[in-house]
C-alpha cells in the first residue's frame, strides 16, 4: 500500500530530447497501424508538420503519458518511489492541460511531485477500500516555458 | 479541413471512430511506444497471477485511441486539455477465438460539445467523450477542450 509518507515528494528533474522516431512510434501505436509509413504525415515529415501550421513535428495528445515514466525511472520507478503494490495497481484519470506546443527536438525538463494521497471507502468493506495517488507532472521546454501540466491518479485496489 | 468556432454548436456530436480490435500484439507495440511496461498488460501468467482473466489494455491505449478520434476531427495544435476517467478494463481479442472476443475488445469513441465559451482571450470548445466497446460496456468518460479559429 501507498506510504503516505511520500505525500509531498518530488522526484529528481530529469531532461529529455523529445525524440522524433519515438513519436512516430507512439503514434503509429494509438492508430493501431503497423508501419511508420501509414501514420498521419505531420507526425513523421518536418514539411508536412509546417505545412498544417506547426513549427516541428507536434507530439499526438496523449504522448505526455511517457513524461511521467522518462521522468521517475520507469513504471517501477513511480511504483517503488511512492511504496505502492504493483499487484494492486490501476491507472484511474489521467489530465493534460496544453499550455504551449511541445515538438519533435525540443528538450523538455519534469518535474514531477505526489500531490495528493488519500483512502476512499471503508477498510472493512473488502472491494469498496481504495487507496489513491495523485501526481502532477510538469513539464517546461529549453526556453524555461511551462509548456504542459499532468494530472495521473492511480489507486491501489 | 479546419473547423471554426462559429460553426459548431452546443450539442453537435463528434464524428464517432471505431478501432480496430485490440490484440496482444497491439499491446506489446504500444508498451514500448509509452514505456508502461507494466505486466498487466502483456504477460498473461502475471494477469493471472492478481486474479484476472487475462491481460488488459493500458487505460491510455483507450485513452490515445479517444485522441485519435478527436484529433480527426480537431487538430491537435487546438487542444487545450485532456481529460480522462476510466471505468472499466478491456480485455484485447483472442486470435483462437476472434468471433467470440472481437467485440469485448472493438471500442467506439464518440462525443458532444457541451460548451462554447471565450478564456484567455481564445474562443473554447468543451467536448464531452465516452469509450464503449462493441458490447456497450462503458471504457472510459472524458472531455476535451479546443481553442478554435
Amino acid at each position: 500500500m501507498a506510504d503516505k509518507s511520500k505525500l509531498g515528494m518530488e522526484f529528481p528533474v530529469r531532461s529529455i530530447k523529445v525524440p522524433k522516431n519515438k513519436i512516430a512510434e507512439f503514434a503509429a501505436a494509438v492508430a493501431q497501424l503497423e508501419d511508420i509509413d501509414q501514420i498521419k504525415e505531420i507526425y513523421r515529415d518536418v514539411d508536412a508538420a509546417k505545412k498544417a501550421g506547426y513549427e516541428n513535428i507536434p507530439i499526438p495528445p496523449t504522448f505526455p503519458t511517457c513524461f511521467p515514466f522518462w521522468t521517475g525511472g520507469g513504471l517501477m520507478g513511480i511504483v517503488n518511489g511512492v511504496g505502492a503494490d504493483l499487484s494492486k495497481l490501476l491507472h484511474a484519470e489521467e489530465e493534460y492541460e496544453f499550455l504551449a506546443p511541445i515538438y519533435a527536438g525540443d528538450h523538455i525538463s519534469c518535474t514531477m511531485k505526489v500531490a495528493e494521497m488519500y483512502d476512499r471507502g471503508k477498510k472493512e468493506r473488502k472491494g469498496w477500500y481504495i487507496q489513491v495517488t495523485v501526481l502532477v507532472t510538469e513539464a517546461f521546454n529549453q526556453r524555461g516555458e511551462l509548456v504542459l501540466r499532468a494530472r495521473t491518479t492511480f489507486m491501489e485496489r | 479541413m479546419t473547423i471554426d468556432f462559429d460553426s459548431i454548436a452546443v450539442g453537435d456530436s463528434m464524428p464517432s471512430y471505431t478501432s480496430k480490435p485490440i490484440t496482444r500484439a497491439q499491446l506489446a507495440r504500444y508498451a514500448g511506444a509509452s514505456g508502461d511496461f507494466n505486466p498487466l498488460h502483456t504477460d498473461e501468467t502475471f494477469a493471472r497471477a492478481i486474479g484476472l482473466d487475462s491481460v488488459i489494455a493500458h487505460g491510455m491505449f483507450i485513452s490515445g485511441i479517444a485522441g485519435e478520434a478527436v484529433t480527426a476531427w480537431i487538430e491537435n495544435k487546438y487542444l487545450r486539455k485532456f481529460s480522462v476517467h476510466f471505468l472499466s478494463m478491456t480485455q484485447p481479442v483472442n486470435l483462437d477465438d476472434f468471433e467470440n472476443t472481437k467485440d469485448r475488445a472493438t471500442v467506439t469513441v464518440t462525443g458532444t460539445v457541451t460548451d462554447k465559451y471565450e478564456e484567455n482571450g481564445e474562443k473554447r470548445i468543451r467536448c464531452e467523450i465516452t469509450v464503449r466497446d462493441a458490447l456497450g460496456g462503458r471504457k472510459l468518460k472524458g472531455f476535451f477542450v479546443a481553442a478554435l479559429p
